[in-house]
Parts: structure tokens; C-alpha cells; sequence
């Protein structure tokens, strides 16, 4: 279901996105009238998610009351094969396989005995969770994985850092070390470090950087290709609640 | 993010709302005369919602190139300022380069050890150390002391902060010849002044107190180091929730976490320590629990190794694990191999 509410972002007519109003689509579909929006309105549908989340069985009953019966069940079914129209087309098992082989979607650590692990890296479209206790190397781990990925695959990273952890010095350590000053500042200019202190500055960021990878200047060189969050549960802890004496969320 | 939460006039929002327009992207996609003429407002206020909605939403179209979000920074550009950094010696130079220059400032340091290894007195020390003046090589800053076990003992600061001034005396007449000894200007007495003490009874007064902290910080732009003495006193005894103390202290963490970046100031806390037992024996380890270890930027872990002190550095983002040897002296402290009185400053 995720993908295919990703994808109903991607109307290709008028830049329509999926929270768009009904009427929006009135201009190349005019069964889509007043009439037929004031009925959807009167069941409280007034955006294309609202036509999604709706029983449609109950609202083509409905619609049998309406004088007008015919046109409106016309504009559910064109509601409907429009949706459809937009969505991804399938993939089976075997075109995904041959996807996998021909194309590397992993990014290197930059450590040889992780990635043998990971075979082959940090898959690209995935959470990757590390979990450690303290001081066992998570954030060596992120700060090499990401002065990897700024080397060698020609990416930005994002870090974001909720405990003063990140060292632009030892990202400058993993780097491999070149006389050429000049890349090394191109390198390291791929890594931008944003510090959030609790939950809500976060989903603020997530939300804005939602909006900024939508936008077309996430192409080329300047896209985005990790980010890293060191902690997710420092920020989390001091809003948890439950009755288990560990602290656990339940 | 949500259309309510932009900063309209109560009737606008509630125009927009009831037309459907409940969230920023359905706002975002749609040009100001469609919007106005949807929620039936003029042109100029869908034109002011359009702009705020792009605004609050961080997209910056017109430089995308350069940062991902607002206030994110670069890699390159912090690199330059890390190594402008100022640090806070400890006084001995052995801990100083374990430590890459001594205490750094925008980080929140861990200290722990057992009782009688010298906690307290390094928190004495730095809090006059801060105050050495540029010239000598130090930041000239102010310093506040947390003090929840009562161990801050003014006679032992103003032995130290005398023993400093002694210090700074020889080494200005060493460093520059032609000037007289008597031109450093600080007295000790000048020193004690700008140490900012708290005494802290109870949890609650503790919770409380760093929530002013922000507050405080922003009047007296001096300071320069917080050092809290002991964090875990309080927290130790009479917790009867668990959980709650978690989360308690995870929430003081972020806020010295905040503080510390905010005003680039050290961050010091004193830890004691507990038995905990790993692994078929009982091993000393720092009090307060996994989640709080997790905490801190950087912990030191102090020691005894036969009749010597030593330091070891447990956690740090970037520098190595090493441990050095310290001695504390009737002068502060200071290496336990030096013997001469000539202490080097920075």
C-alpha cells in the first residue's frame, strides 16, 4: 500500500499530488462535476485520499438514492481507473532477480569484513538498524560508512547527530589520504552534519527533507545517497513510558 | 507538517481547512488565484499562505545545491572550526595529550572513578583552569560548579587558583622577558569570584536547575565550562521508578548536549561508580546504567594502578584509547613524573 500511495504523488497531469481536491481533476474529466463533488463532499470525500479511504460499496449504495445514479457510479468508475492508471506497473520474481545481478544496489562500508557480512554493503531502499552498547564502535562505524560513500560513490550523506558525536577530523582520518587538498575538500564537502535534540526538531527535519528530495535538484552528484542517524534512542528514551522496569516500549 | 500549524489569523485557517486543504503538500501544488478562489479569500492572503507554506517547509528551491536542509553544515567547513577549537588544560601535560589538548569545548565529558581517586579535585582544577587568560594560552573564561555532594571545599580552590597565579607569573616572566612579573593582573580572590557555585539538595533542585541553566547562560556570556559534581548522587537512592529515571536522565543528557553546542562551552560531569557483575565476577563499572553510558560524548575513566592515578580515555568520537598518569599535589594537579616546579602551560 505504501508504494502505491508513493506513486499517486507522481500524477503526470498538472502536478496533482495525493492530497489533491477532487475539482482539480474536473479540467480533463468533466463527469467529475459540481454534482458529483457535492455528493462525494456530502460524505465528507473531498480529496483524491479521502475517494481512497472511503467504502466505495456503501457510496455506490448511496448513489442508487440520487437521482442522478447513473453519472455518479460513471464518476466512481473513472475515480477508480484513473487511480489505476497511475500505479507502478507489477514486477515478478524473476525481472527483480535479474535487476539485482546486473545492477549493484549496495553501498560499501568501507570496511572489507562488514561488507562481506552485508554482502556486498548498505543496501540502497533499506533501514539499516546497528546496535551496540556503549562504546563499541557505532559511531566509527557511521562516520566510516559515510566518508566511504562520499569517496568513492560520488554521493552526499547526511548525518544527523543527536549526541555532539560527529568529528569532521576523523572524517578527514577516513579519507584515504591524498596530497590533493583540493578533493579532499570536495570530498568532504558531500557530508553536511545537522544536530537535533529531541523528537519533535526531528520529524520536523524528516518532514523538511521529505520536501527538499521531492524537488527535481535531487539529481546527479547532488543526490543523496546516505543518511545516518546516531541516536534514534536518545531521543526516544526520554518520552518513553510503559510499566516494565528496562524502560521497554510496550 | 500540517496546515493548522501555520501562523494564519484563525478565519483564514479555518477557510482553508474546511475546503480540504488540511496538509502543506496539497497547498504547495496549487497556484495562489486557484487557492483564493477555492477558499474564497483574496489574492494577496493566498499569496502570503503560499509563501509561508514554502517557507515552513524548508524548501529552498532557489539554492537546492547547497544545503539539504536549513542549518544543516558541511563536513569541510566544520573541520576548520573543530581545529579552532579552544580546549581546557587540565594542568598535566600527560592527561592534556591523551586528551588532544585537554577538555574540549562543545562536548560533554564524562569523568568517573572510585571515591578518593581525585574527581572532585579535577573539577576544582578546571574550574580555575578555564580562567587563565589568552595571553597565557588559556580562554579566559568563567566556570559554574554543580556541587550535589557538598565536596567543593573554597580553602582547596583558593589554594589551586593561588598556585595558578603563581604559575602564570612565571611563565609570563619566562615567556616575555622585558615585562615585569607583577603584570598579570589576576588575583586569586579575582579568580574565586568568577566561579558560579550551586549547591544541590535533591533531585528535583537538580532537574530544575539545568533547566535554568539555559537562562543563566545566556546573561553571563563568560562561561565557559559547567561542571556538575557528582550527576549521579541524587539519582542513586530513593528512585523507586526505574523507567522514570531513565528517562529523567536521558533528558538531562540531551539538555547539556544542547548547551554545550549551543554556547561552546565544556560540559563536565562527575560520575561515581557501582559493582556490576559480567560474566561470572563482580566488576566496577560507572553508576547510573547502560542508557546513561550511552549519554556522554567522551568518558574518562580514572583508576588506581598500584600506588599511581591514572587516566583512561572509554569513549570518544575521535581520539584513541590511551591512559596516562596524574598526581594531585598540594599546587593542584599536576604529572607524577615531573619533579621541577615549572609547569608548561599549553
Amino acid at each position: 500500500i505504501e508504494l502505491f500511495f508513493s506513486n499517486l504523488g507522481q500524477w503526470s497531469r498538472g502536478g496533482v499530488t495525493t492530497m489533491a481536491p477532487l475539482k482539480h481533476l474536473e479540467k480533463e474529466n468533466p463527469i467529475l462535476d459540481a454534482c458529483f463533488r457535492d455528493f462525494c463532499a456530502s460524505h465528507g470525500i473531498l480529496t483524491v485520499e479521502d475517494f481512497l479511504l472511503h467504502d466505495l460499496y456503501q457510496l455506490a449504495a448511496f448513489s442508487e438514492r440520487q437521482t442522478n445514479s447513473d453519472r455518479l457510479k460513471e464518476g466512481i468508475t473513472l475515480m477508480l481507473s484513473l487511480i489505476e492508471l497511475q500505479c507502478r506497473p507489477w514486477l515478478n520474481g524473476l525481472e527483480l532477480l535479474d535487476d539485482l545481478q546486473r545492477n549493484n544496489h549496495t553501498l560499501s562500508t568501507g570496511d572489507k569484513g562488514t561488507d562481506s557480512l552485508l554482502q556486498g554493503g548498505i543496501r540502497e531502499g533499506q533501514l539499516t538498524e546497528l546496535v551496540g552498547p556503549s562504546s563499541s564502535g557505532k559511531t566509527q562505524f557511521c562516520m566510516q560508512a559515510a566518508a566511504t560513500v562520499a569517496e568513492n560513490h560520488l554521493g552526499r550523506v547526511l548525518y544527523l547527530d543527536t549526541g555532539n558525536s560527529f568529528s569532521a577530523r576523523r572524517i578527514a582520518q577516513f579519507i584515504c589520504s591524498n596530497s590533493d587538498a583540493a578533493l579532499g575538500q570536495t570530498v568532504m564537502s558531500r557530508i553536511s552534519c545537522h544536530t537535533v535534540y529531541d523528537i519533535y526538531t526531528m520529524f520536523d527535519t524528516l518532514q523538511g527533507l521529505e520536501v527538499t528530495l521531492r524537488s527535481q535538484m535531487n539529481v546527479n552528484e547532488y543526490r543523496l545517497q546516505l543518511l545516518v542517524v546516531d541516536s534514534i534512542s536518545s531521543l526516544i528514551t526520554p518520552i518513553l513510558g510503559g510499566s516494565g522496569s528496562q524502560g521497554t516500549c510496550s | 507538517m500540517e496546515a493548522w500549524r501555520l501562523p494564519l489569523s484563525s478565519s483564514i485557517r479555518g477557510k482553508l481547512i474546511s475546503a480540504g486543504y488540511t496538509s502543506l503538500p496539497s497547498i504547495s501544488s496549487i497556484s495562489s488565484s486557484d487557492l483564493a478562489r477555492d477558499v474564497n479569500i483574496t489574492e494577496e492572503e493566498a499569496f502570503e499562505i503560499l509563501r509561508l507554506a514554502k517557507q515552513s517547509s524548508g524548501s529552498s528551491s532557489c539554492n537546492g545545491s547547497r544545503s539539504l536542509i536549513n542549518g544543516a553544515k558541511n563536513a569541510w567547513d566544520m573541520l576548520h572550526e573543530e581545529d579552532s577549537l579552544p580546549r581546557i588544560t587540565t594542568s598535566c601535560s600527560d592527561l592534556d595529550s591523551i586528551l588532544g589538548g585537554g577538555i574540549s569545548c562543545r562536548d560533554v565529558t564524562e569523568i568517573g572513578g572510585v571515591p578518593g581517586i581525585g574527581k572532585t579535585q579535577i573539577g576544582i582544577q578546571l574550574s580555575v583552569n578555564v580562567q587563565i587568560p589568552r595571553e597565557c594560552g588559556g580562554i579566559g573564561g568563567k566556570a559554574i560548579y554543580i556541587d550535589t555532594e557538598g565536596s567543593f571545599m573554597v580553602e582547596r580552590a583558593l589554594q589551586i587558583a593561588e598556585a595558578c597565579v603563581e604559575d602564570m607569573e612565571e611563565y609570563t616572566g619566562y615567556m616575555h622577558k622585558h615585562f615585569q612579573a607583577n603584570q598579570v593582573q589576576m588575583k586569586p580572590k579575582d579568580i574565586l569570584e568568577n566561579i558560579f557555585y550551586f549547591r544541590v539538595c535533591s533531585y528535583t533542585e537538580q532537574i530544575a536547575l539545568v533547566n535554568h541553566l539555559d537562562k543563566f547562560i545566556s546573561e553571563n556570556k563568560d562561561v565557559k565550562v559547567v561542571i556538575v559534581d557528582s550527576i549521579t548522587f541524587h539519582f542513586r537512592q530513593d528512585f523507586d521508578d526505574l523507567v522514570q529515571r531513565t528517562r529523567v536522565l536521558s533528558e538531562m543528557a540531551l539538555k547539556f548536549m544542547k548547551l554545550a553546542k549551543k554556547f561552546s562551552l565544556a560540559v563536565v560531569l562527575l560520575n561515581q561508580v557501582t559493582t556490576k557483575y559480567t560474566e561470572g565476577s563482580f566488576q566496577l563499572a560507572l553508576a547510573l546504567g547502560d542508557s546513561w553510558s550511552h549519554s556522554c560524548t567522551n568518558r574518562v575513566i580514572l583508576y588506581w594502578n598500584g600506588d599511581e592515578r591514572y587516566a583512561y580515555i572509554d569513549k570518544s568520537p575521535s581520539l584513541p584509547s590511551a591512559s596516562a598518569s596524574y598526581t594531585v599535589t598540594s599546587r593542584g594537579l599536576r604529572n607524577s613524573s615531573s619533579s621541577s616546579k615549572r609547569v608548561k602551560m599549553m
